[in-house]
């Protein structure tokens, strides 16, 4: 196979070639990646790009720190210390119920339908977000839900102040779509799972706690931690869900509203303090994806061997 | 054999990279660099008043070599402007209506006004109706051109620009909405509100994210006798109303008041009396005017100062400033600005007065200053006070 091509063969080519030899030479495959890279562009480097610089711009386009020293003002740090914690909160409770479902339907001995249904329901639910959820959840827990109704004759009731509308709602309204997600993520790793281990290690005489303790879970935990970090993610960008339930006092649990506020147009808003909050939220989810995907590189080099 | 045999995938990414550089640089350079582009220069504005423009005929015969009207954000079921533009458009249908935006806030209408400036064609809004603290903003900023219409004495000194460059058009009065199926009474007053039997049934929308909503905490500060000049005592009011647990915090809707979820919030009369009116046979909607006192927000009318069709835009002042169409906003509960000298005239038809709540209360019209430092500091504060009462 040569790719070079002498000066005395190409004197010898008979000319002019065809039109259809002319084009011969032409990477059609990698043109193929053109629309892809036009779109990286245009919804991600330009946006991005966008957000950093006028992170440090003032209105008229001078270099300024100022949108950023704004990150320090007391209703930011709040809200970023609710979001942060809200994530944490539902990253880790939505990892546990999760995972240990994904375990159930994965090696749990469930019979086959439970396994393909719980499946098919996680990839509905882990986008159900959004005004419908909240609405769902207020038709369930509000004040005249559901579960109040059913309740009024024992003469209980759910508060909800408590359950619903504050922290504890946002933290049980994520958690909703938070479990299907990490189902969805964990199932192909639990599959993953060979049986050759276990078989392994009870031969040679290993306790269902020490498979888990000394295999199992080592060889899952990079996926476990990916898994979370991608949870964490999720609920620290999430903007509407957070809106649709805490409307009149979001802004202080969630920065995605307090980014949304001051672009927004009636109320004479910072967008530059905007743009520095959007640049932050960036920083964040760049930590998390780049942990991401370490441990997603690490998952995947124990599970090839 | 073709020189795209070299073409391999380190040379595509080479040059991907140089065309994204490229056209990062065609993107960002001008707009950094003329980040402050001057407007230009508007046109002569017009006719001052309608003797100026040639008495009515004069100004019909001019809107007419004009041939269409472009109006912005004004939603068919807002203050019956859906009534007033299939009146006004089809008493003068030579008149072709570019119905721009209906959804859109203020601000997008002063931005719709600097982006078309110069701009002749349909997409270029002639008039603007927009929140009352605009109007100043958008003069300042050459933005309007000055028209009296022919009942300018009868407006209000207090609601309009003295040189006509904008005027108040209708203004509503901030209520309680009350769904009194749902609530152990019916609250009358501020301090009503505070009772612990209504736990947890009260709630607003983010006062940060609309005016009607700013304004429902400011109204507050008329609790006990206070006045519009101290809003600290509306953030006051309110932080206490949220300590009580009384004030839920999400935001409403019409549904959840309605459904009795969440049966009391504040809207202004005529949002709320609509919203009665619709569920009629659903719950009790009652609209109450809190007894210590409440306020008026205003909206106004001007006509943008590049507006290519100047005399069409002055034809629908006339027709909105007119008995006709001020009584249009009556029908939708709005209180037109001219309400006063029509009553005394005796042109309100008895059955629309009769459809009106009784209002025996304190009502105030805030003053452009006050409106901004007012709600400025409902804005600045509300988060910090109230909002971190919540999250403790």
């Amino acid at each position: 196979m040569t790719t070079t091509v002498t000066a005395a063969q190409q004197a010898l080519k008979p000319s002019p070639p065809k039109r259809s030899e002319l084009w011969k030479g032409v990477p059609w495959d990698w043109l193929g990646l053109v629309p892809f890279f036009g779109f990286v562009a245009v919804f991600l480097v330009f946006p991005a790009l966008s957000i950093v610089t006028r992170s440090f711009s003032d209105g008229s386009g001078n270099f300024t720190l100022s949108n950023l020293h704004s990150l320090t003002n007391p209703v930011i740090t709040l809200a970023y210390r609710n979001t942060l914690w809200v994530s944490v909160i539902t990253a880790l409770s939505g990892s546990l119920l999760g995972g240990l479902l994904a375990w159930a339907v994965t090696l749990g001995g469930l019979p086959r339908w439970i396994r393909s249904s719980v499946l098919s329901f996680s990839g509905v639910a882990a986008n159900f977000a959004g005004v419908p959820l909240v609405f769902a959840f207020v038709a369930l827990l509000g004040r005249i839900g559901l579960l109040n109704q059913l309740l009024r004759p024992t003469g209980l009731q759910v508060d909800p102040q408590r359950f619903l509308y504050g922290f504890w709602g946002l933290c049980i309204v994520y958690t909703y779509f938070q479990i299907p997600l990490m189902v969805l993520i964990m199932a192909p790793a639990l599959d993953g799972l060979k049986k050759e281990w276990r078989e392994a290690a009870e031969n040679l005489g290993a306790s269902q706690w020490q498979f888990w303790r000394y295999i199992g879970l080592p060889v899952l935990m990079p996926a476990l931690l990916g898994s979370a970090a991608l949870l964490f993610a999720n609920a620290f960008s999430t903007y509407v869900t957070a809106t649709a339930l805490l409307g009149a006092i979001g802004q202080t649990f969630a920065v995605t509203i307090v980014v949304a506020n001051q672009f927004r147009t009636d109320t004479f808003g910072d967008p530059g303090l905007g743009y520095a909050l959007a640049f932050s939220m960036m920083v964040v989810i760049a930590i998390t994806v780049a942990l991401y995907t370490y441990s997603r590189r690490q998952a995947e080099r124990w599970l090839q061997k | 054999m073709s020189t795209f045999q070299n073409f391999n995938r380190r040379r595509f990414l080479q040059l991907s990279a140089l065309a994204n550089a490229g056209l990062i640089t065609w993107f960002y350079g001008p707009r950094v660099s003329f980040a402050q582009s001057n407007l230009p220069a508007p046109p002569p504005a017009g006719p001052i008043d309608l003797q100026a423009a040639g008495g009515m005929e004069g100004l019909i015969a001019a809107a007419r070599a004009e041939g269409e009207l472009s109006t912005t954000a004004l939603p068919d079921d807002w203050a019956n402007y859906g009534g007033m533009k299939k009146t006004f458009f089809s008493r003068y249908n030579f008149l072709k209506h570019n119905d721009l935006t209906p959804e859109a806030s203020s601000a997008e209408e002063i931005e719709q006004i600097k982006a078309n400036a110069g701009n002749k064609g349909p997409q270029n809004p002639d008039v603007i109706d927009v929140g009352f603290v605009w109007g100043a903003a958008a003069k300042a900023e050459n933005l309007l051109q000055p028209y009296k219409v022919a009942t300018w004495d009868t407006i209000p000194d207090e609601i309009k620009d003295p040189d006509g460059f904008w005027y108040g058009n209708y203004y509503g009065t901030m209520a309680f909405e009350v769904n009194a199926d749902a609530v152990p009474f019916v609250p009358q007053d501020w301090n009503d509100l505070l009772d612990p039997r209504l736990k947890g049934l009260i709630a607003i929308n983010d006062p940060v994210a609309g005016s009607q909503n700013t304004h429902s905490v400011w109204a507050a500060s008329l609790a006990d006798g206070g006045s519009l000049d101290q809003p600290e005592k509306g953030i006051e009011f309110f932080k206490k109303l949220a300590q009580s647990g009384n004030l839920v915090p999400t935001g409403t809707s019409p549904s959840a008041l309605v459904s009795g979820e969440l049966p009391i919030t504040l809207r202004w009369d005529y949002n709320a009396l609509a919203t009665r009116d619709n569920n009629a046979n659903l719950a009790n909607i009652q609209v109450i005017y809190p007894k210590s006192g409440t306020l008026a927000g205003v909206y106004l009318c001007a006509i943008n100062a590049y507006a290519p069709r100047p005399h069409a835009a002055r034809l629908w002042m006339e027709f909105v400033y007119s008995d006709e169409g001020q009584l249009l906003w009556l029908e939708g509960y709005a209180k037109p600005v001219r309400f006063d000298d029509m009553l005394k005239r005796g042109v309100i038809p008895q059955e629309l007065l009769a459809q009106l709540p009784a209002a025996d209360v304190r009502v105030e019209f805030p003053s452009l200053e006050q409106l901004n430092t007012g709600l400025q500091y409902i804005r600045d504060n509300w988060a910090k006070e109230v909002g971190i009462t919540y999250a403790s």
